[in-house]
């Protein structure tokens, strides 16, 4: 119970700095720069006067909508290419794997890399890319899946009454594989929030000069004599929405 | 499966890990005759444009273009880049060794750090190693490398006062490498762990017990090899995520090696640079791989 009310004030969080922020997250105050923690800029102001609690709040929107991407795209190809494998059998079913494998071995920066080159720096881009590096994983992961409520005995029965290989799919054996699938998507879901903040540090997700967590500890960390806690707090709101996720979602254990 | 086999399956993954690779990076719309005519200052007449698409070949078909890269990167010539201008060969080989030894580093810190750690959270379930490897493997998953590398510059650098800032000689890569093992080792520890607690419950660990070994040295003896077949597996994986730690750690700490060449070399939408970079990447992976299949197969001949 107390999961779920820490992961709904998470995603109120989240959601909520899509539509609204404190302030504007790129308007510049040259007055009430480094401001320190005030009641009026409650983490503070950065090197422009710009407000850091807004800032978050718009790049925690994006982020959301990063990880809202990964898991679907991952979520979809992965269910699909799995399921097929496992239903169709015989050769077709080894060449998707062996596909699944040898794409699971180019690592997920690499995906990232080519296709922010390819696609221009978004979010978008990148969240594409991670999904697509998730892919593998869930194929594998959906076939095997499939595979063991394929060798159930209702699924015997099903067939033995002339049940179609669409109903078949759609009926008995999504049913039986979606939910656990569905948390697995889930567990990723702190993977995709590092994975991306990583690729904005190193200046790949996005037009460096949108609030995005990972690039705002990039940006900040040139303070860290100074002003500290400008490369503090969106480290903490990592570490803190990664926990959260994780935790909420530690029942499955892929 | 046999060594050759393996061989067999490295060649055409990589060749066709290399063909998918090749085919998308040549189908960016950004038009490489357009950039180097900006980056290198030429007059935009047609002439030029003509003669630089004959000379790189862009006016013939893709497969041709595919096959006569293939040649020339296995001869050793591997272009050059176009921000550069210098051959892409000798700008890897210039910045490889500070990303491979960083990697390396790490990944062998992890394993060494991994075997004991795991070894005692199984010998003492609950106890402080089994705690420390479990908070620790928590904390890593939800603490990104390069944040805790900030914050540990920020603490041992500005406040403690404990190491040198923007330092220039080897002492600036001990912490990436501490940072780029401290993930590895909380998931080996596991796996290492999660190993050993298996052979805890077969039926020869309680013939060994029945022999008198304690349990520590029964576990010792019966569990090792077992234990450390599936840490090298858990290590093909893990070498994948060390490219990414590197790459964060490198653009962090301002080291020169491969990722920072490669971010400036996307921006600039190097295609030679980033071909090469696919190559090496996966063949890194596949040297990982099988180093680690050759390890596996040592421990356990049924392999064989």
């Amino acid at each position: 119970m107390v999961r779920y009310c820490l992961l709904s004030v998470l995603a109120v969080f989240l959601v909520l700095g899509g539509f609204w922020q404190p302030y504007d997250p790129d308007a510049v105050d040259i007055l009430a720069r480094h401001s320190g923690m005030t009641a009026s800029h409650l983490l503070g102001t950065d090197h422009l006067g710009r407000d850091v609690l807004s800032r978050i709040m718009a790049g925690g929107w994006r982020t959301t909508c990063v990880i809202l991407a990964v898991g679907l795209t991952g979520f979809v190809g992965g269910t699909f290419l799995g399921t097929a494998a496992a239903v169709l059998g015989t050769w077709r079913e080894t060449l998707i794997l062996r596909c699944c494998e040898f794409f699971i071995m180019v690592p997920t920066l690499v995906v990232a890399l080519t296709a922010a080159a390819i696609f221009g720096l978004s979010p978008l881009s990148a969240a594409l890319a991670l999904g697509l590096a998730g892919v593998g994983p869930h194929a594998l992961l959906a076939h095997t899946l499939s595979k063991r409520v394929l060798g159930q005995p209702f699924i015997l029965a099903a067939q033995s009454l002339g049940v179609s290989s669409f109903g078949m799919i759609s009926r008995h054996l999504l049913p039986n594989t979606l939910p656990l699938m569905f948390a697995y998507v889930g567990n990723q879901a702190g993977l995709a929030v590092v994975a991306y903040a990583s690729l904005a540090f190193i200046g790949l997700g996005a037009d460096p000069s949108e609030p995005d967590w990972g690039a705002m500890v990039f940006e900040y960390r040139v303070f860290i004599f100074d002003h500290p806690m400008l490369m503090i707090w969106p480290g903490t709101t990592i570490a803190i929405t990664v926990s959260a996720l994780n935790w909420a979602f530690d029942d499955f254990q892929a | 499966m046999h060594p050759v086999r393996l061989g067999i399956q490295s060649i055409t993954g990589m060749l066709a890990i290399s063909l998918a690779s090749f085919t998308v990076i040549n189908s960016m719309p950004a038009d490489p005759v357009a950039i180097a005519i900006r980056v290198w200052n030429l007059p935009a007449t047609d002439e030029t444009v003509a003669a630089l698409r004959a000379e790189w070949g862009l006016d013939q078909p893709l497969l041709f273009r595919y096959c006569d890269w293939l040649t020339r990167f296995l001869t050793g010539d591997w272009g050059r880049s176009f921000r550069t201008g210098e051959p892409v060969l000798g700008e890897f080989l210039e910045r490889l060794p500070i990303s491979l030894s960083l990697g390396m580093a790490g990944l062998a810190l992890a394993i060494v750090f991994a075997i004991p750690l795991g070894f005692f959270a199984a010998a003492h379930p609950k106890g402080v190693a089994d705690r420390f490897s479990r908070t620790l493997s928590v904390f890593v998953q939800a603490v990104p490398g390069f944040w805790l590398g900030l914050v540990l510059l920020w603490v041992l650098g500005v406040q403690l006062r404990w190491i040198r800032l923007l330092a220039q000689d080897w002492t600036a890569a001990v912490l990436p490498i501490l940072l780029i093992a401290l993930h590895s080792v909380a998931v080996l520890a596991r796996v290492y762990r999660r190993d050993l607690m298996e052979t805890a419950t077969q039926p020869y660990f309680r013939t060994a017990l029945a022999k008198g070994l304690s349990e520590r040295q029964a576990l010792w003896r019966h569990g090792r090899c077992g234990a450390l077949y599936a840490l090298l597996a858990a290590v093909r994986s893990e070498a994948g995520w060390v490219i990414g730690s590197t790459a964060t750690m490198e653009i962090l700490f301002g080291l020169p090696g491969i990722s920072q060449f490669l971010v400036q070399s996307i921006a600039a939408r190097d295609q030679m640079v980033l071909q090469a970079y696919v190559m090496v990447i996966v063949l890194w992976m596949l040297v990982m791989n099988g180093g680690a299949y050759l390890a596996m197969r040592f421990l356990d001949p049924r392999l064989a």
